[in-house]
């Protein structure tokens, strides 16, 4: 009854456009509703799973972050396939199918994934995903109401409440998790004078060689710690900032 | 008969397009529950539109027969009817009242005789297409609060995404594509904030309000701005003294 509550505030809030995201209401709610420990919804542009948009703070985030940085993952898979893709137990999953993830997802302390496709027949939209710090199923009751939560974040993001042309033109009330690394791009592709999908690529390809996510290596470049104007893998890092 | 037939066939046909770890008969009824539940109602159906404009039952919150029966006599009259072709929500309707059930022929007797004392009926659209109706019924004669009917719609809006999901292809590529430009020209206008602000060696927030400033009085879109900029077709002025006061 308790948790009937819950699922009724949230279908009530995903609509509402008036925060700063393009989905309304508490993140966690719907992670307590799952019964898991985190939750993030990502949606696509060309091809890519990469920008998030709605998640708990902390793990979850941590957790869309790589797989943005590595370009591989569980929700990558989802999100490509519109499939579900359930991975009770990271430890216990074939290291060759995230060769890169799986060993940094463990750091993290994440154990579970569940990953849920946001999608309109054969149109991907976005992936659901719900992370756990131990190993973990989701009950039946759990995974419908997964699915009710995925469907009812797809709705949200399709039926327009207002916020998504805000959103669009970046108006200053709207946020968008990975804004930095689009402005790193812009700007790394003045620094090395090079097309914008070249930068992304030497953005990510020093984040990863650096084990930093590409979130942090874009937030060093447009603080101008970090630039590739000498030399293009961003090693000219002015002295005494190292990390 | 041949409306068993249509419903069957509506199944055939959704069963047919499912992937293989989603079964959506079996989604949509345990939505049906979820939705007594949320709901505090005793019963409640789906009802969407066949290829022959009829709405049929697709689930139900459960398989009694006398309530399928009152699913059944809505495919050309009723509530769901009402709904569908109206596209608005037809709400607290009293079954006892015969004023309130008139034009509904023996929808209302068949579900007062199956106990039922209210009935709702809700949408199921994407944007203006009605694909069908949510029917809701209950025992008493309690009314549906506003934050019930927001939670009801919500309901019957990602039911509607699911049928849609087996459903219409094309569609679906326009609603993506809607939502892909929403995130894409933000992208765009983003990196366009990284170009400009590292070729002028102004801050990133300068940079936009400066592109704001030269885009609204000559009606540029930010985004047609932005993608000029990347497209290295810009050949404006974003000269910081444009820029009176800096924050």
């Amino acid at each position: 009854m308790d948790m009937s509550a819950t699922l009724a505030r949230i279908l009530r809030d995903l609509p509402d456009g008036s925060g700063p995201a393009l989905l309304g209401g508490d993140p966690a709610r719907c992670a307590r509703l799952l019964g898991v420990d985190g939750i993030a919804v990502s949606l696509g542009t060309n091809g890519e799973l990469t920008e998030l948009v709605w998640s708990t703070p902390g793990r979850s985030t941590a957790l869309d972050d790589l797989q943005c940085t590595l370009g591989e993952g569980p929700a990558l898979d989802a999100y490509r396939h519109r499939a579900l893709i359930a991975v009770p137990d990271l430890q216990q999953a074939d290291p060759h199918r995230w060769p890169a993830f799986l060993p940094e997802a463990g750091k993290l302390g994440v154990r579970a994934l569940f990953c849920f496709p946001l999608h309109l027949g054969a149109a991907s939209l976005g992936v659901l995903t719900a992370q756990c710090a131990n190993r973990a199923t989701l009950e039946p009751a759990q995974t419908n109401d997964a699915f009710i939560l995925a469907a009812a974040i797809t709705a949200a993001l399709i039926h327009d409440n207002g916020q998504r042309a805000s959103f669009a033109q970046a108006e200053p009330h709207t946020s968008l998790h990975r804004a930095a690394v689009h402005q790193a791009t812009g700007i790394v592709s003045v620094q090395a004078d090079v097309p914008l999908a070249e930068a992304m690529a030497l953005l990510r390809a020093h984040a990863y060689r650096t084990e930093k996510p590409l979130l942090t290596a874009a937030e060093e470049v447009v603080s101008q710690q970090l630039h590739f104007r000498d030399n293009r893998d961003g090693t000219a890092t002015p002295p005494g900032n190292k990390d | 008969m041949t409306s068993q037939q249509r419903v069957l066939d509506i199944l055939v046909e959704a069963v047919d397009t499912l992937t293989d770890d989603f079964d959506l008969i079996e989604f949509l009824h345990r939505l049906s529950i979820r939705c007594v539940e949320l709901l505090d109602v005793d019963a409640v159906g789906l009802m969407i539109v066949d290829q022959h404009g009829e709405l049929q039952l697709i689930a139900a919150s459960d398989e009694k027969t006398h309530l399928l029966e009152i699913f059944a006599l809505q495919h050309a009259q009723g509530p769901c009817v009402r709904c569908y072709h109206s596209g608005q929500a037809q709400l607290n309707i009293n079954l006892t009242s015969s004023a309130a059930t008139a034009g509904f022929g023996p929808f209302a007797s068949q579900a007062r005789a199956a106990g039922f004392t209210t009935t709702h009926a809700l949408p199921m659209k994407l944007r203006h297409q009605v694909v069908g109706a949510v029917n809701l019924f209950s025992t008493g004669l309690s009314r549906l609060s506003n934050s019930d009917v927001q939670i009801g719609q919500a309901l019957a809006d990602l039911a509607t995404i699911s049928v849609l999901q087996q459903r219409t292809i094309e569609q679906s590529h326009t609603e993506k594509a809607q939502l892909q430009s929403a995130l894409s020209s933000r992208v765009v206008i983003e990196q366009a904030k990284g170009i400009l602000s590292e070729r002028q060696g102004l801050s990133l927030d300068e940079t936009f309000d400066a592109m704001r400033a030269y885009a609204r009085p000559r009606h540029l879109r930010l985004t047609e701005l932005a993608q000029q900029v990347i497209d290295n077709t810009f050949e404006g002025d974003l000269s910081p003294t444009e820029n009176p006061d800096r924050t």
